[in-house]
């Protein structure tokens, strides 16, 4: 709102270099370290939340929209590589980007008149979105209903699964889909940064900031909410296909339920909204948290993990409301002891959520 | 800007701590893989471990805990030395083909999703170094679970989830001990054929009634195809949404179809509600036998009562098999003890899954899982080495059991009976339901 925006924007920008540049060594080099599987599946999880969350970003942060059915378009994205696959053989590649212009083609079909909705009904509008897809795909017969889709194993000569790049299919060495979920990473963070830096991240907070004024100054805010979620379901779908290759095996449950759309946003809104680093530190910290604490403590079937990571969700939350990225911003201060005005400038400053302007 | 500077790198100090702490969960695994020469016993060191994943968490959790509790028996059974119970394993302590060593169970839990079965199957092979998986109840957890086996190369063993795709997927580690929603739906119409041909039924044509799910419809799918195999008349088919407030003008549409046998997949809610809404609007076929689920659930008993009677459902396991096969009884008893309640469906398959596995494990002589999977694939249990109402246990190319059927249990003087097939029927069915007035 004041002249130093351009270099609070700057500033987030190289943090998220460092953030990013940390997390890619860190993600190449741990598993080249133990070389495990596990690990890896660990990370492979990390880079796919951190860029969802990115994606969500665009529109939740940057745009203040804030979406609960982002699962809607991963599914699309799983859904339309997978019936590519099966039905036609073809390649899950092209079928990434088909399954992004659907995605966004679906994001204008829907973005048109939810957009006319403002604040908590935009979200909620969006709930009922994710949830009409899901019981639609769970009843159509055609994807497989609710019994879901499996993709079979490209095999070897020894009747073993094998691998394959053309079909996005790492069963030997699955360092193959480290690979591509970097670069999907890196994709998706250079698209948030170069949003970020041009004309049309200045619009997109304008908008977050204050609609009516965005408008007065002549932004045409429709088109830029719908800039923004196109490129956010575009993305988000890429990622659902990656993730389809992934599992093998997609089902309305597992690619558009609500909690997933509500993993998505908090794993963003835990890292830190509006930022680039937030998403890669909400999942950097998240997703192995949600891991480590059912490997420790699930298989005792008492649902202590469940317990452990709700409450640590819960105390992240109430001590680092701006998101953990906020811990690089205050000297260190997890816990501010400014008084409640200064507080709430600096929220409004580093990331509004859901208009957070509007009180002032 | 330089406190800044170092409280961000404090934080991914943080992160990259908190990362590599799984690398460091990792257990030492013995790594043995001699093969035991024909004749003579092999040894292992340390126990057999097995990974299990199950829904311990979620809506499903209960009876997750069930089945872990029956499996945590199974491997007691193998641990202990129980000489006077007739099942393999029973005698002597541990896995005598490899020198008596003990079966340990690696829990893990799939909350009900699939995309944790993947993970924690992963995590089982890569960090728990288990030999072979088990699980995992629900037909999409296993799916993505057997699919990290199969890549992996390690044995899985299903006990107890009825897709029929999950044994059409071509893989090579795959093996089900149960039979599937097909298997089960050939049950109810051989049930229909000896009521025809022993009890004097006459069937005018067939209802299907089922749940807009998965399970109502794969159910339907191949009831339908059985009707068609056998010539019989199919009447009608009416299709709900699941957890229905209302079934009237489903009951109606029924009633217009005038058909005297009448098969329904639902579970316990809308199972209870059919029953009302059937008895109020007076719709009474002579035939009512079910898909399990709803109508074998004690609830449905507790809340129709003596409107049940005469009810047939297809089952997988029905306690009084005991009657017919006495070590029924006594895993009964142990189960007991152990879960306090009685065994019933989903425990039971699991028990005998990993009592299959186990048997593998042994005959194997190794804890390689390729001589496992090759141990797997001979496998020739007969009726008497498990409590289940089967012929046995063998698998064919595709891993799936061919000597599992279902049974159908019919509600007689207040308790299901089983009535067919005639090996394990401790009563003959009662054929036709009787008028409502006359309960």
């Amino acid at each position: 709102m004041s002249g130093d925006r351009p270099t609070a924007a700057m500033r987030q920008v190289s943090w998220a270099w460092v953030g990013l540049i940390a997390l890619a060594a860190a993600a190449i080099l741990i598993p080249l370290m133990f070389g495990g599987v596990a690990q890896l599946n660990l990370l492979v999880l990390v880079l796919l939340y951190s860029s969802l969350a990115q994606a969500w970003n665009i529109l939740g942060g940057f745009a203040g929209q804030v979406s609960l059915g982002n699962a809607a378009f991963f599914g699309i994205g799983a859904y339309t590589s997978t019936m590519m696959l099966i039905e036609w053989n073809l390649s899950p590649w092209l079928g990434m980007i088909a399954g992004a212009v659907l995605a966004a083609v679906f994001a204008v079909i829907i973005g048109y008149p939810v957009f006319r909705l403002g604040g908590h009904y935009f979200a909620i509008a969006t709930i009922a979105l994710g949830e009409i897809m899901l019981i639609m795909f769970a009843n159509w017969g055609f994807v497989g209903g609710a019994v879901g889709l499996s993709i079979p194993f490209i095999r070897g000569e020894d009747r073993r699964p094998a691998d394959s790049w053309l079909f996005m299919q790492f069963n030997l060495n699955r360092e193959g889909y480290l690979i591509i979920g970097i670069a999907l990473a890196a994709l998706v963070t250079v698209i948030a940064i170069l949003i970020q830096r041009s004309k049309i991240g200045y619009y997109l907070r304008a908008i977050k900031n204050d609609e009516l004024a965005a408008r007065t100054l002549g932004v045409n805010v429709l088109r830029y909410k719908l800039i923004a979620i196109v490129i956010s379901a575009a993305l988000t779908a890429m990622l659902g296909t990656f993730y389809a290759q992934y599992l093998l095996f997609i089902d309305p449950e597992t690619t558009m339920r609500l909690e997933l759309s509500v993993l998505i946003a908090l794993v963003a809104i835990l890292g830190g909204v509006g930022t680039v680093a937030g998403p890669l530190i909400g999942a950097a910290v998240l997703i192995p948290l949600s891991e480590l604490t059912r490997s420790a403590l699930g298989g005792a079937g008492n649902t202590l993990d469940l317990v452990l990571y709700g409450g640590l969700i819960i105390i992240i939350s109430v001590f680092q409301p701006n998101g953990l990225v906020a811990l690089t911003r205050r000297g260190g201060k997890g816990r501010s002891t400014a008084l409640p005005t200064d507080r709430q400038e600096a929220m409004a400053e580093e990331a509004p959520l859901l208009g957070g302007g509007d009180g002032r | 800007m330089l406190r800044r500077r170092l409280s961000l790198v404090g934080l991914l100090i943080v992160i990259a701590l908190v990362m590599p702490l799984t690398l460091f969960s990792r257990p030492v695994v013995a790594q043995d893989s001699a093969a035991c020469p024909e004749g003579s016993t092999g040894s292992s060191d340390g126990p057999v471990r097995i990974g299990v994943i199950l829904p311990l968490s979620g809506s499903l959790a209960s009876v997750g805990g069930d089945e872990r509790a029956a499996l945590e028996l199974a491997a007691q059974i193998a641990n202990d030395d129980m000489a006077d119970l007739a099942l393999p394993l029973a005698a002597g302590a541990g896995l005598p083909n490899l020198g008596g060593a003990e079966v340990e169970l690696v829990f893990a839990d799939s909350q009900g999703r699939a995309e944790v079965g993947q993970s924690e199957a992963q995590r089982l092979i890569d960090q728990e170094g288990v030999v072979a998986l088990f699980g995992a109840y629900q037909s999409a957890v296993t799916k993505t679970a057997s699919a990290v086996a199969e890549r992996s190369g390690i044995p899985f063993v299903n006990g107890a989830s009825s897709s029929p795709d999950l044994t059409e997927q071509g893989y090579i580690y795959f093996f089900r001990t149960s039979p599937h929603d097909i298997n089960f739906s050939q049950s109810i119409f051989d049930y229909l054929e000896l009521l025809a041909s022993d009890h004097g039924a006459e069937i005018n044509g067939i209802s299907l009634f089922y749940e807009d799910t998965d399970f109502g419809v794969n159910s339907a799918a191949a009831e339908t195809a059985e009707a068609e195999a056998r010539g019989m008349p199919l009447a009608g088919e009416v299709r709900y949404r699941a957890n229905a407030t209302s079934l009237t003008s489903e009951v109606q549409a029924l009633q217009g179809q005038d058909a005297n046998i009448l098969i329904p997949s639902s579970y316990t809610t809308d199972s209870i509600l059919l029953m009302q809404t059937a008895r109020n609007l007076g719709y009474l076929p002579d035939v009512i036998v079910a898909q399990d689920a709803g109508f074998v659930d004690p609830a449905f008993l507790d809340a129709i009562g003596a409107d049940a009677e005469g009810v047939a459902s297809r089952a997988a396991f029905s306690i009084d098999i005991a009657d017919v096969k006495p070590a029924a009884g006594a895993v009964n008893d142990l189960y007991r003890q152990m879960a306090g309640k009685d065994l019933y469906d989903v425990p039971a398959r699991g028990f005998t899954g990993m009592n299959v596995l186990l048997d593998a494990i042994n005959r194997a002589c190794s804890t390689d899982p390729e001589l496992i999977r090759q141990a797997l694939i001979d496998t020739n249990l007969s009726a008497d080495d498990t409590i289940m109402p089967w012929n046995g246990v063998q698998f064919d190319e595709t891993g799936q059991n061919t000597l599992g059927t279902g049974i159908i249990v019919q509600f007689q003087d207040g308790e299901y009976r089983t009535v067919f097939p005639t090996e394990f029927a401790v009563a003959e069915p009662v054929y036709p339901l009787e008028p409502w007035d006359d309960r």
